[in-house]
């Protein structure tokens, strides 16, 4: 599987797009796309009460993890995941061979209705990035003086 | 790989801090939490057993300059050092875009050293990566301790290629160039990420100062 390299602004408005309509239809709140890698490739919806990069990793994490309890009953992997709250719910499902989709959403809607619409979403989805990793690479340059010397300081 | 999103003018990357159990891989990642202001990173987040060690991983979000307009956030990571988690190794790998190895310097972790300096080349070649292509540095570290080998010994399991890397000795619980590994190997993908971003250049990438 190619990686996504780049992502340009009608990129993201293209799945933005997808993803409104997907949290519109399913009441979630919100919804997080990420490589298998944990890296977010795309986010949409209540964003302000998450970090997002820290759910993207863990999540990567806990789909990998159960790959392995898949393979013991004679699955490749799981293509959904559901983590049950008291008030909170996420569900994962996959979008392709290397990306994840991630809901988070509460009591207003069921995990009935995330899944049903989630199926669609991932299929549109899986057909923009598809389209995104077959095109060429988009250029991006900077040189030594654009980074500086010293990126992170210690606040001693 | 890092990923470049040109709507939310950033760019992301990912590194992980490699090497044997309780080498301090872990104690990196705590200084680098609490040394950098609250608005530049995100929480530690540490899946780690009842004894502290890393069961999964640690995680922690920074965000460094801002070239060209675009935010640089980094993703950093470290393994479960523990023979037994090669699983969760491959999984944290993936994707990776640079490379801490983090040694520990006591002679009696020597053996160990090796054996997960040779994991970690094993491990990007199942994911068809090279040790010899990623950006990589390696630190040499607990060097506030007795039993410790000389650097040039080090150098020599550990950093005995034709291209030699950056290496650095450090104390990770006192921070002793935790930073300085930080930005180096941060420097270097950098630079790689531009060049290959850009084709027609072809003068080597700078290296950082050590």
């Amino acid at each position: 599987m190619e990686s996504i390299p780049a992502l340009t602004i009608d990129d993201v408005a293209n799945i933005d797009a997808v993803l409104q309509k997907y949290l519109e239809k399913s009441e979630a709140d919100l919804v997080v796309i990420v490589d298998k890698g944990g890296n977010v490739l795309s986010q949409f919806g209540d964003l302000e009460v998450l970090d997002v990069t820290i759910i993207a990793a863990l999540a990567a994490g806990s789909f990998a993890a159960t790959k392995e309890l898949a393979r013991r009953i004679g699955e490749v992997e799981f293509n959904a995941l559901y983590h049950q709250g008291n008030g909170s719910h996420i569900f994962m499902n996959s979008v392709d061979e290397d990306t994840i989709m991630i809901t988070v959403f509460g009591c207003d809607t069921t995990v009935g209705l995330v899944r049903h619409y989630s199926n669609d979403t991932a299929a549109r989805l899986s057909e923009i990035l598809a389209t995104l990793r077959s095109r060429e690479q988009v250029a991006f340059h900077f040189g030594a003086d654009d980074v500086g010397t010293s990126l992170f300081e210690d606040r001693k | 790989m890092s990923i470049i999103n040109y709507a939310r003018k950033e760019i992301q990357f990912k590194i992980v801090y490699y090497g044997a159990a309780l080498c301090g891989k872990t104690t990196n990642l705590a200084y680098i939490h609490s040394r950098i202001d609250a608005g530049h990173r995100g929480d530690l987040v540490s899946l780690a057993t009842a004894a502290d060690r890393t069961l999964f991983f640690d995680f922690l979000p920074v965000n460094a300059v801002v070239i060209k307009g675009f935010n640089t956030k980094f993703q950093l990571y470290t393994v479960p050092g523990q023979v037994i988690y090669n699983a969760t190794r491959q999984l944290v790998l993936r994707s990776v875009d640079g490379v801490v190895f983090v040694v520990d310097s006591q002679w009696d972790k020597m053996e160990e050293n090796v054996e997960s300096f040779h994991n970690l080349r094993e491990n990007l070649a199942k994911q068809n990566m090279n040790l010899d292509e990623i950006p990589y540095v390696v630190q040499y570290n607990k060097r506030d301790l007795d039993n410790i080998a000389p650097v040039n010994y080090l150098d020599f399991l550990f950093n005995n290629e034709k291209k030699r890397v950056q290496s650095f000795d450090a104390v990770s619980s006192t921070g002793q160039n935790v930073f300085a590994t930080l930005n180096a190997v941060s420097q270097l993908l950098l630079h790689k990420f531009s060049k290959d971003n850009n084709p027609a250049e072809s003068t080597p990438a700078a290296p950082a100062t050590a």
